[in-house]
C-alpha cells in the first residue's frame, strides 16, 4: 500500500487483486452471496478513493478491514429484499481465520450487538428474509424486529473500529 | 473474481497520494484558536488579571481544562480521518470527564449557596456563547475538511466530537477576556456553550463528511 501511494501501478494491481480475494473472504456469509461481488467491488473503491487516509507506520488489514466493516454496514442499511437462495448458518472451509483475521472480522462485530438484534439483522438484512417472516422465526413481534434493526445497525455504525 | 475490470480502471486512474498525517490539521485548528484569542483580545478585552500578569486560580483552572479538552478531542477527530480496527480513541474521555467537573460542581454550589451573580450576568453569558460559538465554528472547520479527505467510520461521532473539540477551543478563546470566576456561572454557560457546539456538530458535520 505504501509503494501504490507512491504511485507505483504494479505493485496497486497486486494489492488490489489481493485485496480483492480478501474481501471475498471478509464478506462471506454477511451478505447475500449474490451481493458479495457488488460489495467487493465497492469496498475496493473506497480504497482507491481514500487510499491517502491510510497510514503507512501501521497494519494494513485493521485499515482496510475498517473500510470494509463501513461499506458492509452502510450495505445492510440500504432497504432490499434478497430473494436469492436461503443462506445457511455455514462456514466455509476457506474461513479459517488466524487471530488478526478473528479479531477484524464481521462476526466479531456482530457478537457485540445484544443476540435480539444480531439475530434479526442476520435473519432480514444477510438471509434476506421478510420481516414477517423473520418474526414467524425469531419469535419477535413485528414492531419489535423493526426496531431491533434499527437500533442493531445503528449500534453496527459505532462498533466499527472495535476489535 | 469478477471484479477484474474495476480493478485494471483503478489502477490506470492512481495517482501518487500524500499520506494523511493528523498534525496539519491540529496545527491549523491551534493557529485558527491564537487567531480566535486575538480577536477576542482586541474586540473585548484582556481579563484585568491576565493582563496584570496574576491571573486567578480559577481562571487558570477553566482555560486548561477548555484547552485540554479541545486539544484532547481535536486529536481524535484527526484520528479518525485514518481508521483502523483495533484503535480507541479515548483521550477526549477522560478531557471531557475533568470538564464535567464545572456543571458539577454548579450544581452543589447552585444547591448550597447563592446562584445570583452567575444569572445576574446573562448579559456576558449570552456573549460567553456566542463568542465560543463563533470561535468554534472557525477552529470546526480544518478539522471537518480533514474529515472529508480521510475515511471516518462513524460520522456521527465524529460529528459531536468536531462539536466538543471546536467549541473548547472558542470557549478558551473568549474565556481570555471573561472576567467571570464564579463556578456557578461557568458551569452555567460554558457547559451550554460547548454542548450547544457538539449538538450542532452533530447535526450538520455527519452529513459533510459521509462517504
Amino acid at each position: 500500500m505504501r509503494l501504490a501511494q507512491s504511485g507505483d501501478k504494479q505493485a496497486y494491481a497486486v494489492l488490489l487483486e489481493q485485496a480483492g480475494r480478501w474481501l471475498t473472504r471478509f464478506f462471506a456469509y454477511k451478505i447475500a452471496d449474490d451481493a458479495v461481488d457488488d460489495l467487493v467491488q465497492d469496498t475496493l473503491i473506497s480504497l482507491h478513493r481514500k487510499r491517502a487516509s491510510y497510514d503507512p507506520s501501521r497494519p494494513f488489514l485493521p485499515w482496510l478491514a475498517a473500510i470494509a466493516r463501513y461499506r458492509w454496514v452502510d450495505r445492510l442499511r440500504q432497504t432490499y429484499r434478497h430473494a436469492a437462495d436461503e443462506l445457511l448458518d455455514q462456514h466455509s472451509d476457506e474461513s479459517h481465520e488466524d487471530e488478526v483475521g478473528a479479531k477484524i472480522s464481521i462476526d466479531r462485530l456482530l457478537h457485540k450487538l445484544p443476540e435480539a438484534q444480531a439475530l434479526v439483522i442476520r435473519l432480514v438484512k444477510i438471509d434476506g428474509l421478510s420481516i414477517s417472516e423473520a418474526c414467524a422465526r425469531c419469535g419477535q413481534s413485528e414492531p419489535l424486529v423493526k426496531v431491533n434493526i434499527h437500533r442493531g445497525l445503528k449500534k453496527l455504525a459505532t462498533l466499527i473500529e472495535s476489535d | 473474481m469478477s471484479n477484474n475490470f474495476d480493478i485494471s480502471a483503478l489502477v490506470q486512474e492512481l495517482e501518487p497520494v500524500k499520506p494523511l498525517r493528523p498534525h496539519i490539521p491540529l496545527l491549523l485548528s491551534a493557529l485558527t484558536t491564537i487567531v480566535a484569542v486575538v480577536v477576542v483580545i482586541w474586540s473585548q478585552g484582556m481579563r484585568a488579571d491576565l493582563s496584570a500578569g496574576k491571573p486567578d486560580e480559577m481562571f487558570l483552572i477553566r482555560a486548561g481544562v477548555l484547552l485540554l479538552l479541545g486539544g484532547a478531542t481535536a486529536h481524535s477527530v484527526t484520528s479518525m480521518a485514518s481508521p483502523a480496527v483495533g484503535r480507541s480513541q479515548n483521550g477526549w474521555k477522560m478531557a471531557l470527564a475533568a470538564a464535567v467537573l464545572f456543571p458539577l460542581a454548579a450544581i452543589i454550589v447552585a444547591t448550597t449557596g447563592d446562584v445570583g451573580p452567575a444569572l445576574k450576568a446573562m448579559d456576558s453569558g449570552m456573549r460567553c456563547m456566542g463568542y465560543s460559538l463563533v470561535g468554534g465554528l472557525a477552529t470546526a472547520v480544518p478539522m471537518i475538511i480533514w474529515l472529508r479527505k480521510g475515511a471516518p467510520t462513524s460520522p456521527e461521532r465524529a460529528g459531536w466530537l468536531t462539536g466538543l473539540a471546536s467549541g473548547g477551543l472558542g470557549a478558551f478563546a473568549y474565556n481570555i477576556h471573561c472576567p467571570f470566576n464564579n463556578v456557578v456561572y461557568i458551569g452555567v454557560w460554558y457547559s451550554l456553550a460547548l454542548m450547544i457546539c457538539a449538538v450542532l456538530g452533530r447535526i450538520i458535520v455527519p452529513r459533510l463528511i459521509r462517504w
